[in-house]
Formats: C-alpha cells, structure tokens, sequence
C-alpha cells in the first residue's frame, strides 16, 4: 500500500464517518423533538400551527446536515483529486529527478 | 511502512475491517505472508526466506494485530525460536481481522495451498509437513480454514499433522455475547439516544461478532440471532480428526471457578480447551497460570511446550 493509497483510504473512511454521523445526529434531532410536536399538535388550537412549526423544524435539521455531508463528500473528492495529481506527478517523474 | 502504522492499521481492521474491505477503502489489510514487516506474496516470501526447510509452521496472529504479537523482548518469536531449536520454516500470515472469520478461513486455505506451490517451484524442493500455529482469532482462521480444506475446497491439508491453537476461543469469548446484549437491551429502550449507543457498538465488525460463538462457518453466524444468551452452546464444527490439536489456555487465577469465568481475561478457560471437544489427549493440552491473554502470544513456557509438541513424535 502506497502512501498516498494510505492517505485516500483515510480521507474516504473520514467522510464515511461524517456521513454516517450526521445522518445519525439527524435522526436523534428528528426524533427528539418530535416528542414535544406530538404533545403539542394534540391541543386543537394549537395544532395547526405547531405542525407547521415541525415540518419547518425537520426541513432545517435535514437540510443542515444534508449540507454538512455534501461539504464533507466535496471536501473528500477535492482531497481525492489533490492525491490523484499528485501521484500522477510521482509517476511521470523520471527516476533521475531530485 | 513502520511498525507503529502497521498496527495501527491491524486495529483499525479489527473494528471496521469489514466496512474496510466492503467501501473498498485502501487501509484494507489484504491476507499474505509478511516478513521483516513487509506484506509478500508466497512466491515473494519463499524467495525472501531462505532456506525453506521441508518443515514450515505457519503463525497466524489475532484479532487487531499484527505478526509483531509474537515478539518477544530480544526481538525472536516462538517462528524463529522453532526455526533455531528445530529446524522448521516460519511463515507468518497477516490479515484482516476484521473480516468474518469463516472469510479468512477461505483465504488462508487458499494462502496455504499457493505457499506449497511455490515452494514445490522453488530451488528448496516441495514441503513436506506443515503445523499451524494460531493465537486467539488466529486459532478459529486455522480451523476454519482446514474446515474448508477437509471439504474438498483446498488441498493444504494432506501436509498438516497438527494444529497448535494458543488462547483460542473455540466455544466463544464471553464479552462478544455480552456485548451483544448490552446492544440489544439498548435497542430495546425507545429512545433515540440509546438506539445510537446501539448503532455504534453495532459498528464492530464481524470478525468481532464471530468470536462470541466462535463461529468458523458463514453457516454458524445464522444461529447467532435472535437468541440472546450469555452461555456457551456446543460448538457445531468438531475439531478435525485427521490432524492432531494442542491446545494452549492462560488463566490468571489459580482458582478453577475464576479460571472457568475469566481464564486469561478475554477466554475462559473451557472454551480455550475446546471443553466439549472431547477424546483429546491430556497430553495434548496445557493451562498456564499467572497469564494474561496477551502475554500467551509469546511467553517463555508456552514457547517450550510448542517447542515440546512441534518436535514430538
């Protein structure tokens, strides 16, 4: 396994676990805060709006880990990129390059 | 690649090998020969270990580790030690641990059968015998794989006489079955929180799970669920009757009953001593006290009873 084959391994089981934390926090988020809405959105005059509320609450959730796992995958493929070049440069070296 | 990433990577493969080896991430520990540090193919390590006598032990290490876990202070191991007191090859096996046992058992099977190839083609001439040495994980990868071999799926097994198996769990290690417990009741708890805790421990790979039963066939993981129990059941995969087993258990208590709970610290002696196995000769087995489970992977008097066993009869 090459060094750089080492770092991408790294870089790939790191945004893995960016991922699979984020999709996990927003879950318990979710999840958490639905106990409260389900309480509230039993009182008749109140209900309407607290769903409103929840639904906007969930949207946020999700879309703020949505872009924490987007960053977390563009940030890795830039690192993939960045690896790829460099290798590449390694390749076409020539042995007798300082 | 230094030692120190080497066994970083050994532990890494342990907990998450199999997510390793499934997202075909390049921290994978691929299964192969190592010498000096180096992974090597059988061809690589017959070449880089001469002479190759026609005897060849082959070691193969634990769960999270590497061959350096048999490394004694001045640098032998009970390879190296066997090679000087007896003439016999060491060959060590590296892999990822983290894999379902019944896995690597296949890979060394098929490992094993390149390694007699290139030695059959190399100046050295064929091997005529060959004894597997397994510590801990490393015991359960040897049975597993001349499991598959007694199936008719690899020829290995005509050369081996004996298989040495040093703190191996063969009816299963207690704090794997805990731990699956521990997850399920948290599971249980309609809580999202603990639900998470569940997920995490649930993140443990499968060569981790399969040491709670000691489960050497893909067959055998089927019966892990959904009983959850902290007692042993009967191993379902005897030990071969065609080769000869030693086995090896520490204990960190004179006192039978703790030795029967705790053994070294992570097998109980019982399933050490593949207590349900039976006909096995009293000769043929050796608990050692006042040893941790890691310290049984190279410690003088087990060396000297390998050493006894090895050059036996």
């Amino acid at each position: 396994m090459s060094d750089l084959g080492k770092w991408r391994g790294l870089t790939a089981l790191v945004v893995d676990a960016v991922t699979a934390g984020s999709t996990a926090v927003e879950r318990i988020q979710k999840e958490t805060a639905a106990r409260p809405f389900a309480i509230l959105e039993q009182i008749e005059p109140i209900a309407p709006a607290s769903r409103v509320v929840h639904t906007i609450h969930d949207v946020s959730v999700g879309g703020v880990h949505g872009i924490i796992r987007v960053v977390a995958r563009g940030v890795g493929t830039a690192i993939e990129v960045g690896l790829g070049l460099a290798e590449a440069r390694q390749h076409t070296r020539s042995p007798t390059d300082p | 690649m230094g030692r120190r990433l080497d066994e970083t990577l050994a532990v890494l493969n342990g907990v998450v090998g199999d997510h390793l080896a499934r997202t075909g991430n390049e921290l994978v520990t691929r299964m192969s020969f190592a010498h000096e540090g180096r992974a090597l193919t059988p061809e690589d390590v017959v070449r880089t270990t001469p002479p190759v006598s026609h005897r060849a032990v082959v070691l193969v290490h634990g769960l999270m580790s590497t061959e350096s876990i048999w490394a004694f202070p001045d640098g032998t191991d009970y390879g190296s030690q066997l090679a000087r007191d007896l003439g016999v090859t060491p060959f060590y096996v590296r892999y990822n641990s983290g894999l379902p046992v019944a896995d690597n058992g296949l890979a060394l099977a098929h490992l094993l059968d390149e390694l007699i190839a290139a030695c059959a083609a190399s100046s050295s001439g064929p091997l005529e015998e060959m004894t597997l040495l397994g510590y801990s994980m490393g015991g359960l990868v040897v049975r597993s794989a001349c499991h598959e071999a007694a199936a008719g799926k690899a020829g290995f097994l005509r050369l081996v006489r004996r298989a040495l198996y040093v703190g191996t769990p063969h009816l299963g290690a207690p704090y794997e079955r805990l731990g699956r417990v521990v997850s399920a009741v948290l599971r249980a708890v309609n809580d999202p929180v603990t639900r998470l805790i569940a997920d995490i421990a649930d993140l443990r790979s499968a060569g981790l799970q399969d040491l709670g039963d000691a489960d050497i066939r893909h067959e055998d993981r089927k019966r892990r669920s959904p009983a959850l129990r902290l007692s042993d059941w009967q191993h379902p995969v005897p030990l071969l009757p065609q080769i000869d087993h030693y086995l090896v258990a520490g204990s960190l208590s004179s006192e039978p009953w703790l030795a029967d709970l705790f053994g070294d610290a992570l097998v109980p002696v019982p399933s050490a001593l593949a207590a349900d196995a039976g006909g096995l000769r009293l000769d043929h087995v050796r608990v050692l006290e006042g040893r941790s489970h890691v310290a049984l992977a190279h410690d003088p008097e087990v060396y000297v009873q390998l050493c006894a066993w090895v050059g036996g009869p």
